[in-house]
């Protein structure tokens, strides 16, 4: 197939398909009122998302073959198809596959599957978009698109006060974000004069103060949806509301996907004379320290996963940034691998909770949340979930055999090997702030193992089998890539090096 | 000190931006808040299109004031849907009520 052919339906087929599937099943929901017939909508987001697949498929084999980077026009607005694209599309798709078969009986009882399914799709399909997109204003417009459905997905419980209140939050502190990303873009485009990020390259030769504030809004307004540390207010109350598998995508790729935006932004004025490095390892460096202590004190199992991604932001914020300010390419590299199996582990953490949570209440009709207490003497019951939980907190923590060490390994090795003294402490506090963040994951693992079960762990129901196939396969991935890393060479080797090139002088 | 075109423009811009913030910071009401926004989004189209304008594409500018439009309205059309929502489960538009996951 032409590259160009798969590329274009590689952003149409999510899009075309989102509006499809609304429309067939609001059709099937109306007409099936009261029969036990199960909505379509499940079955064709399955298949659209697999399409995609094979269209990222074929460019991925065309880049490798051709060595290069892709590069199309749809007019004036030009995409560029390289290694961080194809990191984030690949991981985009293998989650959202994921969670699109995990959501078959965690959603199989709700109303309005079908919105569900179709906001879903559109989801996966704007962050495709936005990984390509070579043009400001563009990048901006899939921004939005994300953040648009990524509202109506956490405020998915209408009849809950709660999970209201987190799409609230969400949605005002995302819109103004927004708005500051905006104006931010006119205020480059004032100064450059074009919107394509590589001609803004080279039509800086000078700084200037309207570049400096325009990158500015920029990390604010981008650093809304990376939750960076004091713009994280939304990310715990939207992370623990959301339904358990949009929980997953929100901490596994959405939050990565403002980062990826806001380098690719700033890779435009990098030579502005910003020291936007500096900034980067500076919120990384607060993200870790809040994070961790936040989460020291919560009760809820969610929240505490949430506030856990605040950290693990920390980190890739630290390596990114040591790409950027230091030339530090094994950092980028590292970053890129840690954020792989940030979405991969957390993913993980987020459905195994998810099948707890829906086992004990949401299949009672309860919205209860999942409190520490509920885990007590989980394993007995639930082996498997149990094990696959584990598995993902301790490789959170970053725990030897498992894929969060050897991303966290690379991540700190890559920061060591720049030489400088600030940013060997920086390993040191990095490594010691990892050792602090099993304080909270540990007692979790210990609460299922060893502790007698509580009763609502007796009166849970059986697992159904559509859960248990995303959380073998995420299991069987983090424990694979902790002992083989080097599967995943290929994919973060070339996209830390097209951040690098973006940044280099 | 002269005053241009450009400058009235950009002061009339960081005057809107600043009138919405300071909305958004001061009000407790969600309706108020959903216009608090607005009115910074306005701030932002009018950058857009004086932009355009002084880079010589007007046309560039206009499109992309119009698309933000459009983002805008989707935007308030779900803050809206969920201010309903609001009123009906909780009973009140005051956001001070409905902070209760903060702990």
């Amino acid at each position: 197939m032409d590259v160009n052919t798969a590329f274009t339906w590689l952003l149409m087929v999510p899009m075309i398909s989102s509006a499809v599937i609304y429309l067939i099943g609001r059709i099937f929901s109306r007409g099936l009122k009261n029969d036990k017939k199960t909505n379509p909508a499940k079955w064709l987001a399955l298949i659209a998302l697999l399409v995609t697949g094979i269209f990222l498929y074929f460019i991925i084999t065309n880049v490798f073959s051709t060595g290069q980077t892709h590069y199309q026009n749809f007019g004036d607005v030009w995409f560029r198809f390289d290694g961080i694209s194809m990191m984030l599309s690949l991981l985009v798709l293998v989650l959202g596959i994921l969670v699109t078969i995990y959501s078959f009986t965690y959603m199989g009882k709700e109303s309005g599957e079908e919105k569900f399914y179709a906001l879903l799709v559109m989801m996966i399909g704007a962050i495709n978009g936005l990984g390509c997109a070579l043009d400001l204003f563009n990048l901006w417009v899939w921004f939005e698109v994300m953040t648009i459905s990524s509202i109506v997905l956490v405020a998915f419980y209408k009849d809950q006060a709660a999970s209201l209140e987190a799409g609230v939050k969400y949605l005002i502190q995302s819109a103004t974000g927004s708005v500051m990303v905006v104006i931010g873009i006119a205020l480059i485009f004032l100064e450059t004069g074009t919107l394509n990020i590589e001609m803004m390259r080279m039509s800086i030769n000078s700084p200037s103060p309207f570049l400096i504030i325009g990158g500015a809004l920029l990390v604010i307004g981008f650093g809304v949806k990376i939750a960076m540390v004091p713009l994280h207010t939304w990310l715990p109350d939207a992370h623990s509301q959301a339904p358990s598998g949009i929980s997953a995508m929100l901490s596994g790729v959405v939050i990565e996907v403002g980062l990826i935006a806001l380098l690719r932004a700033l890779g435009g004025i990098a030579l502005s004379g910003g020291r936007w490095g500096y900034l980067l390892i500076g919120f990384g460096v607060l993200n870790m320290i809040v994070g961790n202590l936040l989460a020291l004190r919560q009760n809820e199992v969610k929240r505490l996963l949430a506030y856990s991604s605040l950290s693990h932001v920390g980190y890739m914020l630290l390596g990114f940034g040591v790409l950027i300010s230091l030339n530090g390419l094994l950092a980028g590299v590292g970053a890129v691998f840690h954020l792989i199996t940030h979405g991969l582990m957390k993913s993980l953490a987020f459905l195994a909770a998810g099948v707890f949570l829906y086992n004990f209440h949401i299949s009672k009709g309860s919205h209860k949340v999942l409190v520490l207490d509920d885990l007590n003497g989980a394993s007995k019951k639930y082996p498997f979930t149990a094990f696959a939980f584990s598995v993902a907190l301790l490789s959170l923590g970053g725990l030897p055999p498992l894929a969060g060490f050897m991303s966290k390994w690379q991540l700190l090795a890559g920061i060591a090997q720049t030489q400088n003294t600030i940013m060997i402490i920086l390993v040191i506090f990095a490594g010691l702030m990892s050792v602090l963040s099993l304080g909270y994951y540990a007692p979790l693992v210990n609460r299922m193992y060893r502790k007698e079960p509580a009763d609502i762990v007796m009166e849970g129901e059986s697992v159904s089998i559509w859960m248990y196939i995303p959380l073998a396969l995420l299991t069987l991935a983090v424990v694979v890539l902790g002992f083989v890393p080097s599967l995943l060479y290929w994919l973060t080797g070339p996209a830390g090096y097209s951040l690098f090139i973006f940044f280099g002088q | 000190m002269n005053i241009s075109t450009s400058m009235i423009v950009l002061i009339a811009v960081m005057g809107l931006f600043g009138v919405g913030l300071y909305c958004l910071l001061i009000t407790r009401n969600l309706i108020r808040l959903l216009v608090g926004l607005q009115i910074m989004v306005k701030g932002a189209m009018l950058l857009l299109v004086f932009v355009g304008q002084s880079q010589g594409q007007p046309s560039l500018g206009q499109s992309m004031a119009l698309t933000v439009i459009v983002a805008d309205t989707i935007v308030a059309v779900i803050g809206l849907a969920l201010a309903v929502q609001v009123k009906r489960i909780v009973g009140t538009l005051d956001i001070a009520d409905i902070s209760k996951l903060k702990r």
